[in-house]
């Protein structure tokens, strides 16, 4: 503040900044309707009822809708299958860490092709059951995404067909990376880290259905005829 | 098993099934006889360092001779923890990593960013800006499709078009580097504008680029689009249906190639491409070819709005002028105290965000990228951020792709997904 | 050899030594040592073993531009049994670090190695969890290219010196020159006590380890959760 009580721009660091007033033109990710209706989350507070924790919306125009994580299924299934909504598109299967003890959230974030809307679900989950059901029987998008879910996150997807690591190593021990208590350069040392790294046999990067193929040595059937008389003198 | 019937495709007669799925018409089927011969599965590993997997991709195939029965691909390769890494910078501070995801296209991953957080923000930028990051943005997508193009053609076998595309993408490095300093790690944009404005003369060198590059375009064109050996290589192979491609989150030009119209610069504009005039391509049998084809378009259609953008752009400030953002000048820092405070505060503390979450998906050139962002109150560095990246989802539909083709069709489906490690690893 | 000994103080090693000296070079040999490294500096093959950014910067000086075919090195060897130089372009996290030392262990001698890029000579900025903090606790390096990524020009300039290491390379010191451990094969090039020295965090890293919420420094495991 200047002597006579003028704002300098330091008070306006001070401050943070102004949101613009006048909204952008046709801002991504939102619902097309008016910020404060959403087709979806209407019908969604109607048909479920209170499996609908809460809703809000995010930066002016995102409709985020809080669900109960053990109807995620269910809630999810139709929302992609009802004529009115179909959420076809699955653009995002993601996880928060707050820290603090505080929960974990699994965000989904859908959009809609046919009415070209975008949605966002999240479903809290506690920290000790970091358990959920999984949608890849609705969308095969979510194979890898809930994969990478439980490699950072280890959230258990139920349901999951191929539940391993993605982009940490399969064997990897220092836990769940992006967790908020996971330091970041990791638990081990740099020493024990560059060992684990390189102590490792060629077998340990396949998966074991991999190793078990090429394990027997091709056999070939012999195309030779048996000898019709004699049984003791057959070639094998 | 004993017996192998060959199936036969001379390019032409790709029809496609009843659910959407292109079906391969055999021409002229005939059985080889083959001996009796109980035969294994061969396991096969490709990768990770391999030069024709686009990065450090590991695809473990389980062949049948030269059949792939299954392929794995294994990643994880280069993960850079990004997002974690994300959590300990400040808004601004995160910019430099962003070009480091994705570096064939780095000027769209510093502007998805930055889009992101202005909007968790609330901040509307100046038109000035607005059109300079389409500017960017349309020129780097050509880029990451120059490159897309040299080394697919070189999978294919083909060598010329990889040196006529980096002599193309030399002449973007140069724009890159007078507009920012660097050649590929541009970290162009900042928190409610750009890191500089235009330097003089580099609308002229955009224009000039914009004028002479759809001739190399076509010249590689005359080279790959008609050859029947690229035709062979790559009509009919890798081929998906519409339905599953949205279901297996493909998205960017390999959704198109599928059938379907789907371009979030049409379907969630920003920046005011509703304005533009420009067509998206959508292809019909979605198999490599298509692709190749949507992303060829893709290009000459870039090259349209290059010359609409800079036709609009408009003159004024470039960063928004609110102090809590945007950094004083460099010449009012160095004459009074205030502002050299002014800038410490920024830089040192950042910018404090409202609380909220912001999920901003833009047309990458390699799909729909979106930047997930969540803050606290008050918060100068996010909470979480995250990443949706194209090339993860994509590269995730290649075991369905390449059942029942060669290993060498592998290669090629592998090239026409267009993926690159750095961003589906992060 | 035994008239050299009757020369004054005995002789000197090199004039001792037999045909390839002991250890110091003899007339013969610094002809030889001119005509093989002369041959290997100009025909050296790379083996990129690119990863990221760098990868590119390295494709971009192979191409037109910048064409490293008037070196010698337009021929990029994929398998490491034909190559010479490795060169590490882009940044090795440990799930790619055994990759990188069976790369190397296939090389045959004559071998160098080149780390380019920040991120390859030292972790660049990535010090976080997964990153090998230099590829130089895995691989021995010979000449680090600093630069994010640095320009082609950056890269050329690594590979004159090496070509500057190999012409002045020795026959007799081949030992010196060739020296690896067979019993090291696959194992990290340096030990605990190289490692943490190499990759202790400094400078900026150590700064900016603050969460949003302000939270204390997340202190990286202390002793009795490292494993020495």
């Amino acid at each position: 503040m200047t002597p006579d009580g003028k704002k300098t721009a330091l008070d306006a660091v001070d401050e943070g900044p102004r949101p613009s007033e006048a909204p952008s033109a046709s801002p991504a990710g939102s619902s097309g309707d008016h910020p404060a209706e959403h087709a979806s989350v209407s019908a969604l507070v109607e048909r479920f009822g209170d499996a609908v924790l809460r809703h809000s919306v995010a930066a002016g125009d995102q409709h985020v809708v809080w669900i109960d994580a053990s109807r995620n299924l269910e809630i999810l299934g139709w929302l992609k299958d009802d004529p009115e909504h179909r959420y076809d598109m699955m653009s995002d299967v993601t996880a928060v860490d707050y820290g603090g003890g505080q929960t974990l959230e699994v965000v989904y974030q859908m959009f809609s092709l046919t009415h070209k809307r975008a949605l966002r679900i999240r479903c809290e989950l506690p920290l000790d059951a970091l358990e959920i059901d999984s949608v890849v029987g609705l969308w095969n998008v979510a194979n890898w995404l809930e994969r990478e879910v439980y490699d950072m996150f280890g959230v258990t997807f139920r349901g999951h067909p191929d539940l391993r690591r993605i982009l940490m190593p399969h064997d990897y021990a220092e836990g769940h990376p992006l967790r908020k208590d996971f330091p970041l350069r990791g638990r081990f040392s740099r020493a024990e880290q560059t060992r684990r790294a390189l102590d490792q046999s060629i077998e340990h990067s396949y998966l074991p259905e991999e190793i078990a193929l090429g394990r027997e040595p091709q056999e070939v059937a012999p195309v030779v005829g048996t000898l019709d008389s004699d049984e003791g003198d057959e070639v094998s | 098993m004993s017996r192998r019937t060959v199936e036969l495709e001379v390019g032409g007669s790709r029809e496609m099934g009843v659910d959407g799925s292109p079906v391969l018409s055999p021409i002229a089927p005939f059985d080889v006889p083959e001996p009796e011969i109980d035969t294994e599965h061969m396991l096969i590993n490709i990768g990770p360092q391999h030069p024709a997997t686009h990065g450090v991709l590991r695809l473990v195939c389980e062949l049948d001779g030269e059949t792939v029965k299954k392929v794995t691909p294994h990643i994880g390769y280069l993960h850079s923890s990004f997002e974690k890494l994300g959590e300990y910078r400040t808004w601004n501070q995160i910019v430099p990593l962003t070009d480091r995801m994705d570096y064939l296209a780095p000027l769209i991953y510093n502007c998805a960013y930055v889009m992101s957080v202005e909007k968790l923000m609330g901040i509307e930028v100046t038109e000035r800006c607005k059109v300079a990051r389409v500017i960017c943005m349309e020129l780097d997508r050509i880029f990451g499709h120059l490159l897309w193009l040299g080394t697919t053609a070189i999978d294919v076998g083909a060598f010329t078009p990889f040196l006529y595309a980096f002599q193309e993408r030399e002449r973007i490095y140069t724009l890159h580097e007078s507009l920012t300093g660097a050649r590929i790690t541009t970290s162009a944009t900042r928190v409610g504008g750009m890191m500089a404005d235009l330097p003089e003369g580099w609308t002229d060198g955009v224009r000039d680029f914009a004028n002479t590059f759809p001739d190399t375009l076509a010249e590689i064109d005359l080279l790959l689009t008609n050859n029947q050996i690229h035709i062979g290589r790559t009509q009919g192979i890798g081929a998906i249906g519409a339905d599953d491609a949205i279901n297996y989150g493909f998205t960017g030009p390999n959704l198109r190639a599928s059938g379907i119209d789907y371009d979030v610069r049409k379907d969630q504009p920003y920046y005011d491409y509703e304005t533009y005039d420009f067509e998206v391509p959508v292809g019909q049998y979605g198999d490599c070819y298509d692709r190749y084809l949507c992303r060829m378009e893709e290009m000459r259609q870039s090259v349209l709005l290059l010359h609409q953008a800079l036709d609009r752009l408009p003159d004024g400030p470039m960063d928004v002028q609110d102090p809590s953002i945007t950094l004083p000048s460099k010449t009012d820092c160095m004459s009074d105290m205030e502002s050299m405070i002014h800038h410490f505060k920024l830089i040192t503390d950042g910018i404090p965000a409202p609380e909220g979450d912001c999920y901003y998906p833009i047309e990458a050139s390699k799909g729909e990228l979106g930047m997930y962002l969540v803050a606290e109150e008050g918060g100068t560095k996010p909470v979480r951020w995250r990443i949706r990246p194209p090339s993860f989802v994509n590269l995730s539909v290649i075991a369905k792709l390449a059942e029942g083709h060669l290993v060498s069709d592998l290669i090629m489906i592998n090239a026409s997904l267009d993926i690159v490690l750095g961003e589906i690893d992060r | 050899m035994g008239l050299r000994k009757m020369l004054p103080g005995g002789g000197t090693p090199a004039t001792t030594g037999g045909i390839f000296g002991d250890g110091s070079p003899t007339f013969l040999t610094s002809k030889l040592d001119f005509i093989v490294n002369w041959g290997r500096r100009n025909s050296l093959w790379p083996m990129p073993f690119g990863t990221a950014c760098c990868a590119i910067e390295m494709m971009a000086s192979a191409a037109s531009n910048y064409d490293l075919a008037r070196f010698g090195m337009e021929r990029m060897s994929f398998s490491p049994r034909q190559a010479d130089v490795l060169i590490c372009a882009g940044r090795v996290p440990y799930k790619l670090a055994p990759v990188l030392r069976r790369i190397w262990d296939q090389m045959p001698q004559p071998k160098w190695c080149i780390s380019m890029g920040a991120c390859a000579s030292s972790g660049g900025v990535f010090d976080v969890y997964s990153m090998v903090q230099g590829i130089d606790t895995i691989v021995p390096v010979d000449v680090y290219i600093p630069g994010c990524p640095p320009r082609p020009e950056g890269l050329i300039y690594g590979l004159m010196m090496i070509q500057e290491k190999i012409r002045q390379e020795s026959l007799t010191k081949h030992y010196e020159h060739r020296a690896e451990d067979p019993r090291l094969v696959a194992q990290p090039r340096a030990n605990a006590v190289e490692v943490a020295g190499l990759t202790g965090p400094f400078g900026n890293s150590t700064q900016q380890d603050q969460l949003s919420s302000g939270e204390a420094v997340t202190e990286d495991a202390e002793s009795e959760d490292l494993i020495p």
